[in-house]
């Protein structure tokens, strides 16, 4: 994290966001503020509503109650900010299976308004970064799915995005690309960029996160700084919450 | 251009691009154009036998009566089942695939969505029409065309396409599974284009099922009658289906 970042104005804030799923709670009056620099971990069993809360983030789902704000100002009431600040990369990274990589990313630049020159440098920009030269002729359906993660990962950065939120994006990665990933969060976080990065795995955060989030049967049970060296007192939190009220769990632990 | 439009432009180029890198398009336009071809050829061979026979008919058919707007009125058939399989993915199959947060996440409302989608398949029709067209207007300079009655089925045939692409499209926007949106499009049309059969056959002609029926508007259209009316019906029912897909469209960001 940047020296001040906590002290810039935020980047997202979530006001009291609820959102119900399939008949139930899957976000319950969640809080948050994130500020530019800042790697926030969301950790959470299954089911606690990381991937609601960020496909909320994201645009994809709307909030039942509450206020999302980019910047300060309601994403609902100008959806040309997520156009612009906002880059996510799903869980399982969807692609569109006909399209090559470099279609790919022409499509997501020119959704997010980017054409032409400016198109064509930003794209390079990130084949380069993120080393997909060699599959920029593939179609997305025929790559692997730690390809597919990439490729994921370089639309979601490709307009060069003030949020960068990530659904697991560790997911069918090999330890060499884990590692780059990693270095390429932090990356982006000196740069300026505000990033939320959801994952089961607790090494990821205390790895790349200044800040950890814990989500729990859609509530936030715990926000606070998180370190490289926090790890034991990490796991220790996340399973006292993943256990309480969840015998079952508790029983297997 | 607005971001708005460019948006649109941007989902129409995307789902051109799909289309054109499926298989199915490809395969669908080759058969229905070969098919055609044949026939155009068949109609052709009639044609020429039989004019020695019209020439005692000064006022008689001629090549745009026996062999232009029969081929197209062959199109619209054919057009009952490549449509539901050309719309069928446009939306339920990006559900499928869980591409559609994509195009939500990028801040595009669902109209845009909708209007971009429908945009890329009207491109594609209207070019599968053009090429139809193409047969018989290589022979316009040896036989004999009636222009504006040409001009008239070709523009009843551009309205039933777009129509008819609107509906696949709500159809997809509704279904879960393509393949139900196809089952769903092609039902629709099919009621839509006999809903007055029943009325026909207990000899009622006019009245407000035959103002319903897809048939009665496109077939004044084939004989070379442009009417507002007419015009007017199938830009109501593409509206209104495309209405209805945006807001189905809409309604998922809130539901799922």
């Amino acid at each position: 994290m940047t020296p001040n970042a906590a002290s810039s104005p935020a980047v997202l804030t979530l006001k009291d966001i609820t959102r119900r799923r399939a008949g139930r709670r899957a976000v319950e009056n969640l809080n948050l503020e994130l500020h530019a620099g800042q790697v926030l971990g969301l950790l959470g069993v299954n089911g606690a509503g990381k991937s609601t809360t960020l496909s909320m983030i994201a645009g994809a789902l709307r909030p039942d109650s509450g206020d999302i704000l980019l910047n300060g100002r309601d994403f609902l009431e100008y959806p040309e900010l997520a156009c612009q600040r906002l880059g996510w990369l799903p869980e399982r990274a969807p692609l569109w299976a006909e399209l090559t990589v470099s279609e790919h990313l022409d499509a997501h630049g020119q959704l997010r308004g980017i054409t032409g020159k400016r198109l064509r440098d930003a794209r390079h920009a990130i084949v380069e970064r993120l080393e997909l030269q060699p599959l920029a002729r593939r179609l997305a359906g025929v790559l692997s799915q730690g390809q597919r993660q990439r490729l994921g990962l370089a639309c979601a950065l490709l307009h060069r995005p003030a949020l960068l939120v990530l659904d697991e994006p560790a997911n069918a990665l090999d330890p060499v690309q884990v590692a780059a990933l990693r270095a390429l969060i932090r990356e982006q976080a000196a740069a300026g960029t505000a990033v939320i990065l959801s994952t089961h795995l607790l090494a990821e955060v205390t790895a790349v996160c200044d800040r950890v989030a814990i989500l729990h049967e859609g509530t936030l049970r715990h926000d606070g700084p998180v370190g490289v060296d926090d790890h034991a007192a990490l796991e220790r939190t996340f399973f006292d919450i993943a256990m309480s009220g969840d015998a079952s769990l508790a029983h297997a632990a | 251009m607005s971001q708005a439009w460019a948006g649109t432009f941007a989902v129409a180029r995307l789902e051109w691009r799909r289309l054109i890198m499926r298989p199915l398009a490809w395969l669908l336009a080759a058969m229905t154009l070969a098919w055609l071809a044949w026939n155009f050829t068949l109609m052709m061979g009639a044609f020429l036998a039989s004019q020695i026979q019209r020439a005692a008919l000064p006022d008689g058919p001629g090549f745009t009566d026996l062999v232009a707007v029969p081929l197209l009125a062959q199109l619209a058939q054919l057009a009952f089942l490549v449509v539901p399989l050309l719309t069928m993915s446009v939306i339920a199959g990006e559900r499928r695939n869980g591409t559609l947060p994509l195009l939500f996440a990028a801040g595009l409302p669902a109209s845009r969505i909708v209007l971009g989608k429908y945009l890329a398949v009207v491109g594609w029709l209207l070019l599968w029409l053009l090429l139809t067209l193409a047969m018989p207007l290589v022979l316009a300079h040896l036989s004999r065309l009636d222009w504006g009655k040409l001009a008239a089925a070709t523009l009843g045939l551009a309205l039933m396409l777009a129509t008819l692409a609107a509906l696949g499209v709500a159809c997809s926007t509704f279904a879960s599974h393509p393949a139900i949106a196809a089952a769903a499009a092609l039902i629709l049309t099919l009621m839509l284009w006999s809903v007055n059969f029943g009325a026909q056959m207990a000899g009622i002609n006019g009245g407000a099922v035959n103002w319903l029926a897809m048939s009665t508007h496109l077939q004044a259209l084939l004989r070379g009658l442009v009417s507002t009316t007419d015009v007017i019906w199938f830009l109501l029912l593409v509206i209104l289906s495309l209405t209805l897909a945006t807001h189905r469209l809409a309604a998922d960001r809130e539901r799922n």
